[in-house]
């Protein structure tokens, strides 16, 4: 059984009169057809304000974990509560309204709509929650990946990088409270990582939002308040205010176990 | 290069399930009208009657054009009757038989007439020798002697409720009835009625002196007197086994006349010529079948593959990227679509020999074919269809994976997820161009009042819908971005979404609109041409046809011959004539060919003039005696025939003609291309007898009351109202039809190729909305709700439909506009008004329906699964 529970330590709120977690998870698991555990009884609270990492090698459920925490995938059990809200046994609908309005996501495959120009993309989960998109905000974010100037063209027309920051961008459109991105530098150049760190390091900062990323690089989540090492469907280890040494260790480690 | 084919197959159930229906309906809609077209060509009638022949000579019923399909020709032509004693002489001969048939009906006890069981009352009456032609008989009495005695067919003999011994009313040869003595029953198939052999000379010649002595029936007497001398065919039993040897010796014979020998199955040619030559129907049909059947399975085939490909655009465009050659990438799509296709023509063309033998079913029903007219069936009809269909996947797989195959691998990876931003410009000048030639098509109607010229209408449609399917991305994509700009910022996002899909997926959404355009299309003006040309045709002979009354003796094979003079006699009748109807074959030349054409002909007297007005341009039909020909403005015009012309003519028992054209008329529609004198059709046809008679009263009550007793005293007269029957003059050889029998084949042609669009178009939209998993997938990963997903897809479903039915309406209408413009003289149609909404609510329906299902089939993956697995 794992349990790590995450607390932003110094940079976070002060604890006690505590409001819901922005993410709590219990005893998730879940299995595909053949038997694949890819989570395997998981437990991990994440508070308001936290940058979270999480690593692991290849195969371990780092992106099962995502998913499932982010209303994408039912898990086969446990529960999931986002902002103390269940979501574990929401029905469909409900499940993408709750996303919609607290959640941002940028996917491994970045999943953006290829009819749709990159403009369009980003406002979309806006458009489809009947807000406006805020101007500003969008054309701030764009500027700090360096997308301006793309916007009018097709996904397909775009770098893999810029499409990954296209992705970026969209799940942070609508300012959700908590941020779930899988790799979002894992196509990027080592300036084009730098600006997509440190604006979600900001997002956190200044607008004490919760950020979980997913990175194979210990450098990147050495920017996180905490890291946690994954294998095998379980969470084996949480670190605080992790270094990137410390962190290539670990991971060495375990690729020797 | 076959089992990776068949691998990738396996992902893509709903778009091979398209293409597999697509050809299924294809090949059974081709082997059924190529079955048709061989029976039409080939089939052989039983020989009924004859079976008993060994040998059969008898004129030939053909008409043969230097380069082209023989043409059938309808009435009896005669051999001469000297022929038969010689052939006699023939050794192994053992009987030689000329066989003569004329009209004959019994009268029951209640003055009803029993028609002769299956067979033409214009011939049922024969010699008693004739019976040495039928197979075995059992004859039940004795042979008729003298000239009040007949034998009669056990069926007919059932009917009429008489058997030996009985006495019988008989009509023979246009007399009045009269009483004869039943002397046997002969049980045989199809046998008709038999008189002593000297008796049935003497019926199937003219009526004696006795006869009355009016101007019409003694120009009837010379004109019979041709046929003096002659047999209608000659038949021969031979010694067991020398058959091919008298057939031989018997072919040497007549070497030269023109006659014919005819063995074994060949024999039912010779029963009835008349039969025969609805044979030629079968051709007819399917050659006016086989353009549009050979269009919409083509167009519908590419458009099936056209979704197949589409869908397997990313895996194509992956195996560019590792290495596949564009032709390996065209002979995969193709190799893939083959195996499809293989599987589905098999019991597509078992499927259609049996539709063609429903059809044929149907149509002998409905007295369009006769009953006993067999199909043929062999496997040519089989190996066409299989080689169409194999050029057609071949050519449309190899087509729509081309600009795949084409491209950079590395373009084509990137452009694989959606659609080319440009439609390809060849592809939109191509279609815009068959959009403008179809219009030009369909100016014909304005040039040619005859259905001809009409049914170029809905061939100017399908070709105008298939130019849409070409230029259709184009316009999609335009009308797309001109309805995305003018959205106002607070439209619902489903709305926006579906109207980027719009413009985004142009081609896909193009590829559902245009066969839906094209159904309605179809729909349109194939029923619409029916119903004008229909309308057409009933206002031509209603405001042409000046009597009130028509009067006829179908069951009698012709009038009895004095009933024009007892017409006329009547109180209160002002004109009545004699009207019929046969065949002519015409040769003309245009541009230097001699081209040959088929067609009914009216026979009229001068006297016509007074019960129809053919709407005469210029000449007289009242000069319409001796050698004379009255013909339509159409004729006139395209085969230079005008007023004081002599025209060569081949009239319906083959004999070739010159006349002169007297008049030229302009109802042409109603009342048929080419009108001949009485006097030169006498003798050329299989009864000398007159059809009907068209009479004019002075439309008194009295009048009507006196023709209706007139009628009722004679047995077998039936009195018909020219104005209930709008087919009457033109139809007036076989006696009133209520719904001229096209109406009812075309009825059916549209209900199966109606079906088989509709059947594409929603097997089409299915696979393609399948194939939108992904899509669907990945527009719910970034927040959009099952119900939002839903409300797009009905949007788009909408879009579809709207755009299918405007444009659908928009190409009918202008070569709708220009037949009713040459037929009715007014820019519109005629037809039920409640076309058009079926049409609409059809059309709405198919598109909501086969949108709509398949999206919630694709919602119940949850979207992780399907971006997995795309
Ligand atoms: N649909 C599925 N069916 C079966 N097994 C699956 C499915 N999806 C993922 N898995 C398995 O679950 C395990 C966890 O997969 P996951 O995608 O979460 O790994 P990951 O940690 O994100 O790896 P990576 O770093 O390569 O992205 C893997 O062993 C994978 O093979
Ligand atoms: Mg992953």
């Amino acid at each position: 059984m794992n349990n790590a529970t995450t607390r932003p330590g110094h940079f976070g709120p002060a604890a006690g009169h505590a409001p819901a977690p922005a993410i709590a998870l219990a005893n998730l698991s879940k299995t595909y057809p053949g038997d694949v555990r890819a989570l395997d009884d998981v437990s991990l609270t994440v508070e308001h304000g936290t940058f979270l990492a999480v690593m692991g090698p290849s195969g371990s459920g780092k992106s099962t974990l995502m998913h499932c925490a982010a209303g994408l995938d039912s898990p086969t059990s446990g529960s999931i509560r986002i902002d103390g809200h269940e979501i574990a046994g929401l029905n469909e609908t409900r499940r993408t309204e709750l996303r919609r309005e607290r959640i941002g996501f940028v996917f491994q495959a970045y999943n953006l709509i290829p009819s749709l120009s990159i403009e369009d993309n980003i406002t979309l989960p806006l458009r489809l929650a009947g807000g406006r998109p805020d101007r500003d905000w969008v054309s701030t974010l764009v500027e700090r990946v360096g997308l301006t100037g793309r916007l009018d063209h097709r996904p397909a027309e775009l770098s893999g990088g810029q499409q990954q920051r296209a992705a970026v961008v969209r799940a942070l459109a609508a300012r959700p409270a908590v941020v779930f991105a899988d790799e979002p530098t894992g196509a990027l150049d080592l300036h084009s990582a730098h600006q997509v760190l440190d604006l979600l390091r900001d997002l956190v900062d200044e607008l004490r939002q919760t950020v979980v990323m997913v990175t194979h690089d210990p450098a990147a989540a050495a920017r996180a308040h905490r890291a946690l090492v994954m294998a095998d469907g379980r969470v084996v280890e949480a670190l605080d205010a992790p270094t990137a040494p410390q962190l290539a260790d670990r991971l060495v480690a375990l690729g020797e176990r | 290069m076959l089992h990776l084919a068949l691998r990738m197959a396996a992902h893509r159930i709903t778009a091979l399930l398209a293409v597999a229906c697509a050809v299924l309906g294809g090949a059974l809609m081709i082997t059924a009208t190529g079955v048709l077209a061989e029976s039409g060509l080939r089939s052989q009638l039983p020989p009924g009657r004859l079976a008993g022949a060994d040998v059969v000579v008898a004129a030939d019923q053909e008409y043969h054009p230097d380069a082209d399909l023989p043409i059938a020709l309808p009435e009896r032509a005669p051999v001469p009757a000297g022929l038969v004693d010689r052939l006699a002489g023939l050794p192994g001969v053992t009987d030689a038989v000329g066989d003569i048939g004329f009209p004959v009906a019994l009268v029951d006890a209640r003055g009803r007439v029993v028609p002769v069981a299956n067979d033409d009352p214009r011939t049922a009456g024969h010699g008693w020798s004739s019976t040495k032609l039928l197979d075995g008989p059992r004859v039940d009495g004795r042979e008729p002697s003298g000239s009040r005695e007949v034998a009669v067919d056990a069926a007919t003999a059932a009917a009429a409720g008489i058997g030996t011994g009985d006495r019988v009313e008989v009509v023979a040869g246009g007399r009045p009835a009269a009483a004869y003595r039943v002397s046997a029953v002969v049980d045989a198939p199809d046998a008709g009625v038999y008189f002593a052999d000297a008796t049935a000379v003497r019926l199937s010649g003219p009526e004696g002196p006795e006869g009355r002595d009016r101007p019409e029936s003694r120009d009837r007497t010379d004109g019979a007197a041709s046929r003096a001398g002659t047999v209608d065919l000659i038949g021969l039993r031979t010694e067991p086994g020398t058959e091919d040897r008298v057939a031989s010796a018997v072919r040497e014979q007549v070497e030269g006349t023109g006659l014919k020998v005819l063995t074994g199955a060949e024999r039912g040619e010779a029963v009835a010529p008349g039969v025969g030559s609805s044979r030629s129907l079968l051709v007819l049909l399917a050659g006016s079948l086989g353009g549009i059947v050979l269009l919409i399975t083509g167009f519908v085939t590419a458009g099936a593959l056209g979704v197949a490909v589409a869908g397997q655009r990313r895996d194509l465009a992956l195996m560019r990227a590792v290495g596949a050659t564009p032709k390996q990438i065209r002979r995969l799509a193709a190799a893939q679509s083959m195996v499809v296709a293989a599987v589905a023509v098999v019991p597509g063309v078992a499927l259609g020999y049996l539709l063609a033998g429903q059809f044929r079913g149907q149509l002998a029903d409905r007295g369009i074919l006769p009953a006993e007219l067999p199909l043929t069936v062999s496997p040519l009809p089989a190996l066409a269809t299989l080689l169409l269909m194999a050029a057609a996947v071949q050519v449309s797989a190899r087509s729509a994976a081309w600009r795949t195959s084409r491209m950079p691998a590395t373009e084509a990876v990137a452009e694989s997820r959606s659609e080319p931003r440009e439609p390809s410009r060849i592809r939109t000048r191509t279609g815009l161009l068959l959009i403008v030639a179809a219009t030009a098509l369909s100016a014909a109607p304005l040039l040619s009042r005859t259905v001809l010229g009409a049914s170029t209408t809905s061939i100017a449609g399908i070709v105008a819908a298939i130019g849409l399917a070409l230029a259709g991305p184009a316009l999609v994509k335009g009308a797309g971005e001109a309805a995305v700009r003018r959205l106002r910022p607070d439209t619902p996002a489903p709305t926006w979404l579906a109207l980027a899909n719009v413009r985004a997926y142009a081609l896909r959404i193009s590829g559902v609109v245009s066969p839906l355009a094209m159904a309605v299309v179809f729909v349109l003006t194939y029923t619409l041409t029916q119903t004008t040309v229909l309308a057409a045709t009933a206002d031509d002979t209603r405001t042409g046809t000046l009597a009130q009354h028509q009067v006829s003796a179908p069951g009698l094979g012709g009038l009895p011959s004095g009933t024009l003079s007892a017409v006329r006699d009547v109180p209160g009748v002002r004109a009545a004539a004699p009207v019929g109807t046969t065949t002519v074959v015409w040769p003309y030349q245009l541009f230097g060919e001699t081209e040959t054409e088929e067609s009914s002909a009216m026979i009229l007297t001068p006297a016509a003039a007074d019960v129809l007005d053919l709407g005469v341009r210029d000449g007289d039909p009242a000069r319409l005696t001796g050698a004379t020909v009255a013909v339509s403005s159409e004729v006139a015009r395209s085969r230079g025939a005008e007023t004081g012309q002599r025209v060569r003519l081949v009239l319906g028992d083959g004999a070739q003609v010159d006349a002169r054209v007297v008049a030229v008329y302009d109802r042409g529609l109603g009342f048929g291309p080419v009108v001949l004198s009485h006097d030169l059709a006498k003798g050329h046809t299989t009864t000398d007898l007159d059809q009907s008679v068209l009479v004019r009263t002075d439309g008194t009550a009295a009048a009507e009351r006196a023709l209706t007793e007139l009628t009722a005293a004679r047995p077998g007269l039936l009195l018909e109202d020219t104005a209930s029957d709008s087919d009457t003059a033109s139809d007036s050889g076989t006696g009133g039809t209520d719904t001229p029998p096209e109406v009812w084949i075309n009825l059916a042609v549209i209900v199966v190729l109606l079906g088989y669009l509709l059947l594409s178009i929603a097997n089409k939209l299915v696979a393609a909305t399948a194939q939108r998993r992904a899509e669907i997938a990945a527009l719910r990963l970034v927040g959009t709700t099952p119900r939002q997903i839903r409300v797009m897809m009905r949007r788009e479903a909408a879009v579809i439909a709207a755009a299918a039915l405007t444009t659908g309406l928009l190409l009918s209408a202008v070569p709708l506009a220009l037949l009713g413009q040459g037929f009715l003289g007014r820019p519109w149609p005629q037809g039920p008004a409640w076309l058009l909404p079926a049409i609409a609510v059809t059309v709405v329906v198919t598109a909501f329906l086969t949108i709509d299902l398949p999206t919630r089939q694709a919602l119940r993956t949850p979207p992780a699964d399907a971006l997995r697995a795309p």
